[in-house]
């Protein structure tokens, strides 16, 4: 956010070194003023999505109208869903869990009059059931199909969650009792639905399909998958134990046996495994196509389109891809870390940055006489000329 | 003309940093010519902030870090309340970067 001074300052900032450079760019077998208004498109865009520059800029009918103009538009974009989502998934998550007591007496058309339900202030959580649970009743058939679409758009994983319907796969009941109080768990439930969802599996499955070894573990995972969200948070090592179990179980099949028993030094650590393979099968290669295809999933995250929809949710998914695959944990740790990183820089980190003029200190009282500063602070950047501290040391 | 590369770390030096390197790395912008246009934001960025923008900001808190090193300031003050334009703002901590304005005038 800026004020408008800060932001009219901004665009003049930038006006000018475009101007100045454009020489440099254009002669001296620079690369020309197309490549100088990609510069200031880019530029506006990112001070656009940080919010510095109340966009659009108004200079933008002047010359570079095409990048601004495109720039503005695809920032409110941004914008909107980003927010949108977490408004309504906390609110909905709540509200949803509580579809047992849908017998409440609220059978009263009072929801029809508000057509957007999770906007309401804070209504009865019957209110909300009843509100799409009676469209027929109700005079506006608007407020079912409003809220499905804001299901669609922003949580229909915790809908889904919340109340089993056709597409769910496996309608566990563990969905149902979980406690609506963490929502970092709610969260990972709707990424995990998400990933079983139809939108998302035929990519990852053409990620996989590169190679034959991975067919096999596709096979283990959606044996996993379905209930294996709960071994997954007790820990890996309950899995392939059981799986352990069953190879050595079937014993007539030493192939089937030491796949399964791969998989357990495949989770403690890839090194171990390719060497028992290597003795006793010539199944190695299988293996090791499993071991490469986990870094390449390293390699490439996400699909990017996939991320330009649902940023969080990708990010999600990655780290429970990841924590499948172990080896790339560590990569995920880092990455977990630059955005955190980013994150404070861009929101949570105040920062004055200016000249002094005088700095003196008389015992533990501190003044300083700034000037010519930019400060970003609670999110906002201000500009000042000149700025006066006191401080308690 | 002497500059500061002090406001590269704000908001708008950051995302034409980002740029530039994002310009930088796909082979459309050599190097040099990125650091040129650094070097003119610095500029333009310090002529603006002097001409431009007039008005005044007091800050007071608690001072839980001094640093001077290299002519340049560092506070990292707690519980900051910046008073600008008939504003408040409290902050939990702050960092305060802060130049020698003579370095400029020399």
């Amino acid at each position: 956010m800026a004020t408008s001074t800060t932001s009219s300052v901004y665009i003049q900032v930038i006006e000018d070194v475009i101007n100045k450079v454009r020489e440099e760019f254009i002669n001296n077998g620079g690369p020309g003023e197309g490549v100088l208004n990609e510069l200031q498109g880019l530029w506006e865009l990112k001070m656009m999505q940080a919010g510095a520059v109340v966009g659009p800029i108004d200079r933008s009918a002047v010359a570079k109208s095409m990048a601004p103009g495109a720039a503005s538009n695809t920032v409110h974009d941004l914008n909107v869903p980003y927010e949108g989502p977490d408004e309504y998934e906390t609110p909905t998550a709540d509200l949803l869990f509580p579809p047992t007591p849908m017998q409440t007496p609220m059978q009263t058309p009072l929801p029809v009059q508000t057509p957007l339900p999770v906007m309401a202030p804070t209504p009865l959580p019957g209110t909300m059931e009843n509100s799409y649970n009676i469209p027929t009743g109700g005079g506006t058939p608007i407020t079912p199909s409003d809220y499905s679409s804001i299901n669609e758009n922003g949580n229909g994983a915790s809908d889904k969650a919340g109340r089993p319907s056709p597409y769910m796969q496996a309608p566990s009941p563990w969905m149902n009792q979980r406690p609506p109080l963490d929502v970092n768990v709610a969260y990972v439930e709707g990424r995990e639905d998400v990933d079983r969802g139809a939108a998302n599996q035929p990519t990852t499955q053409d990620f996989f399909l590169l190679s034959a070894g991975k067919r096999k573990r596709d096979e283990l995972s959606t044996q996993y998958r379905p209930g294996g969200y709960i071994p997954q948070q007790d820990g890996a090592a309950d899995e392939t134990v059981d799986k352990l179990e069953i190879g050595q179980g079937s014993h007539p099949q030493p192939g089937h046996g030491l796949k399964l028993t791969s998989r357990i030094p495949q989770l403690d650590g890839p090194i171990p495994d390719p060497y028992d393979d290597a003795l006793s099968t010539p199944n190695i290669y299988n293996y090791q196509g499993v071991v490469s295809e986990d870094y390449n999933v390293a390699n490439t995250p996400a699909p990017p389109e996939l991320q330009a929809q649902t940023p969080a949710l990708i990010n999600q998914n990655d780290v429970l891809d990841d924590d499948e695959d172990e080896p790339l944990n560590e990569n995920d740790d880092d990455d977990d870390l630059d955005d955190v990183d980013q994150g404070e820089e861009l929101n949570t980190h105040h920062l004055v940055l200016a000249q002094f003029d005088k700095v003196t200190r008389a015992k533990s009282r501190w003044r300083c006489t700034l000037k010519d500063g930019i400060m970003h602070i609670n999110n906002k950047d201000v500009l000042f000329n000149k700025a006066t501290g006191e401080f308690d040391f | 003309m002497a500059t500061f590369e002090l406001y590269r770390r704000s908001t708008i030096g950051m995302c034409l940093t980002e740029t530039l390197d994002e310009m930088v790395s796909n082979g459309i912008l050599s190097p040099e010519l990125a650091i040129q246009v650094l070097v003119q934001f610095d500029k333009s960025m310090t002529e603006a902030l002097d001409s431009q923008v007039k008005s005044k900001v007091t800050i007071k808190g608690h001072l839980h870090t001094y640093r001077f090193c290299d002519n340049v300031w560092t506070f990292i003050v707690q519980d900051a309340m910046f008073k600008y334009d008939d504003i408040q703002e409290n902050v939990g901590q702050v960092k305060i970067v802060a130049c020698d304005s003579k370095l400029l005038t020399q």
